[in-house]
């Protein structure tokens, strides 16, 4: 079943060429797709479209049934969670608990349930000794933590993960990446936007965009051995993948070599 | 940067932790008002010993008090001094000539350079301000030599030295009133039960909720952006631009520097921040449940009877006397 659908999607900004050009795509429930592209790809914008913080010029978005418009749109952002990409702008809550509370508090939630509900998720990221802490006094990776606990309180069908983890130290992006794992292992639609394609190769479905077009739409396999379309979309490639390529170029044939770098590509 | 206290909160147990803070604010302002109201020596006596027992009652730390009446020194001299030199009604109780001539005036001139130079070294700042001003008074009165200039008179009134005594000390019980609700109050709490007391509002459409958001984002942000400021400080530095030396208009450009970016990047989180809460479903001016709620008890009610009552009886006993 699809959860997202997008058709004939276009969009630019005022005064600007356009940033989105003919996006296709289709999203089925419970998958993690990682929309993987190059700054300025237009990939954060295409996440705003989708939870109508921006409006598209031209085509129509489907979440789960329902059109994307100006009736539909709180409706809508009540199935969709985001986890931007600054762990400080996205933190509304004056302390921990506080911020965990914010979504839910605008959902109506009943306050028992919100209490239960902070206890359980702030757990579920290992916050639960913080909740009376204020945000400067947490690391981004904390911060980055504790939004996910918000999203994941509000219990949406779909979360997006808006380069939420540019801003975090390996360690912490290595987490936040257990966490999305994780999530996705309990069945919740899981997009990921990012422009690392290490991050990229545990989806279930990888969509490239370049200069606002989609260059190609594949599982992780797929993408990786299509080496043309990895050229043109300017992307930092894995570097066991970069050494495979550059092993295809030189004279040494060597199959065991190249099968070891493949699987290291793959991370398995 | 990591210890920054916003507000002046320090924790406690005593009874005014306990209330709420909405009977706090009622009581706050009640009392406030009913400073203004009472009018002779009598009553404000009163007053202060009150003052004295909720300092006490509540174990409230009297260095704070007296750190938090520190802003307000140079208001209470200068509005002493004013109602001392210009009120004209009572008994005359005090005639100062002063008779300024060129040599005094030159030497006057002196120590006021004097004083602005030495002032910055100097600890006990008012009583050296004010160790001047009776030094300069005393040379007009005693030492004229030379040609006179002008031969002004300072005439002391009873209700003039009556007033600037009012006056102090009721600045003083309300800042020191208002210091024990922010010392015992936290600025959550306060938001939350301004917010509570302000909801008649609604009546002229303006948003009760939307301000105390707005007041919480605010005190959020603080450290944040005192954060941003420093890098933003650092940086400036690095590029050469020195933010302790310089003449005024160099540091004008210093702070200009330190500004600009400043309110790009409050514009830039800002925007971030809104989509942020309208991601997580914010919608300005619909209900939300909140996990924080006030909860008022027996001492909140006693305390605002009391105040009320206090504040009636003061009504009464001006209006008797």
């Amino acid at each position: 079943m699809n959860i997202i659908e997008i058709r004939d999607l276009h969009f630019h900004y005022v005064e600007q060429e356009q940033v989105l050009e003919d996006i296709n795509l289709t999203i089925e429930k419970g998958e993690w797709v990682s929309v993987l592209g190059h700054n300025g790809s237009g990939k954060s914008t295409l996440s705003q479209l989708i939870i109508g913080l921006l409006k598209a010029d031209q085509g129509e978005i489907i979440v789960d049934g329902l059109t994307l418009n100006e009736d539909t749109v709180y409706d809508i952002r009540k199935k969709i969670g985001i986890v931007f990409q600054n762990p400080d702008n996205q933190f509304v809550g004056v302390t921990v608990e506080d911020d965990i509370a914010f979504g839910m508090e605008n959902l109506c939630f009943p306050r028992e349930e919100i209490i239960r509900r902070i206890d359980e998720y702030s757990k579920r990221v290992r916050m639960n000794e913080y909740l009376k802490k204020e945000p400067h006094n947490l690391s981004g990776g904390q911060k980055q933590r504790v939004a996910i606990a918000g999203i994941l309180a509000m219990n949406t069908d779909i979360i997006i993960f808006d380069e939420a983890t540019s801003m975090l130290d390996p360690k912490g992006r290595d987490e936040i990446l257990d966490y999305i794992k994780e999530i996705n292992a309990q069945g919740v639609t899981v997009i990921t936007i990012t422009h690392d394609m290490k991050e990229a190769i545990h989806s279930d479905k990888i969509v490239i965009l370049k200069e606002g077009k989609i260059l190609k739409v594949g599982t992780p396999k797929e993408v990786l051995n299509d080496k043309a379309t990895l050229n043109a979309s300017n992307l930092e490639l894995l570097l066991p993948l970069k050494l495979m390529y550059q092993l295809e170029e030189s004279k040494i044939d060597n199959p065991d070599l190249k099968d070891y770098l493949w699987q290291l590509s793959l991370n398995r | 940067m990591n210890n920054i206290i916003i507000g002046q909160y320090v924790p406690g147990d005593s009874f005014l932790y306990k209330m709420d803070p909405r009977s706090k604010i009622v009581a706050l302002i009640l009392l406030m008002v009913s400073t203004f109201i009472l009018q002779n020596v009598f009553h404000i006596l009163v007053m202060l010993s009150l003052v004295l027992i909720l300092l006490w009652a509540g174990g409230i730390p009297i260095g704070r008090i007296i750190r938090g009446l520190r802003p307000i020194m140079i208001l209470l001299t200068f509005t002493f001094t004013f109602q001392i030199l210009f009120v004209e009604t009572g008994s005359l109780l005090y005639t100062l000539p002063l008779t300024i001539s060129v040599y005094n005036l030159l030497i006057a001139i002196a120590l006021v350079v004097l004083y602005v130079l030495t002032r910055k070294r100097v600890r006990f700042r008012l009583f050296y301000f004010l160790a001047y001003v009776a030094g300069i008074l005393a040379l007009f009165n005693l030492f004229a030599p030379g040609d006179v200039l002008t031969s002004p008179v300072i005439n002391v009134y009873s209700d003039g030295v009556r007033g600037a005594f009012y006056i102090m000390i009721r600045l003083v019980i309300i800042v020191t009133l208002s210091t024990i609700l922010t010392l015992t109050t936290k600025p959550t709490d306060l938001t939350l039960g301004l917010e509570q007391l302000l909801k008649p509002l609604s009546l002229i459409k303006i948003s009760a909720e939307e301000i105390a958001l707005i007041i919480s984002i605010a005190l959020r942000y603080i450290p944040t952006l005192l954060d941003e400021a420093n890098k933003i400080m650092l940086a400036q530095a690095s590029r050469g631009v020195d933010f302790t030396e310089g003449k005024l208009k160099d540091k004008i450009m210093q702070i200009i520097s330190l500004l600009v970016p400043m309110f790009i990047i409050s514009f830039k989180r800002s925007d971030e921040l809104a989509n942020a809460m309208e991601a997580r479903n914010f919608v300005p001016g619909q209900y939300r449940t909140r996990l924080h709620v006030l909860s008022w008890q027996w001492i909140d009610t006693v305390v605002v009877i009391t105040s009320t009552l206090f504040i009636a009886g003061s009504i009464v006993v001006v209006i008797l006397t």
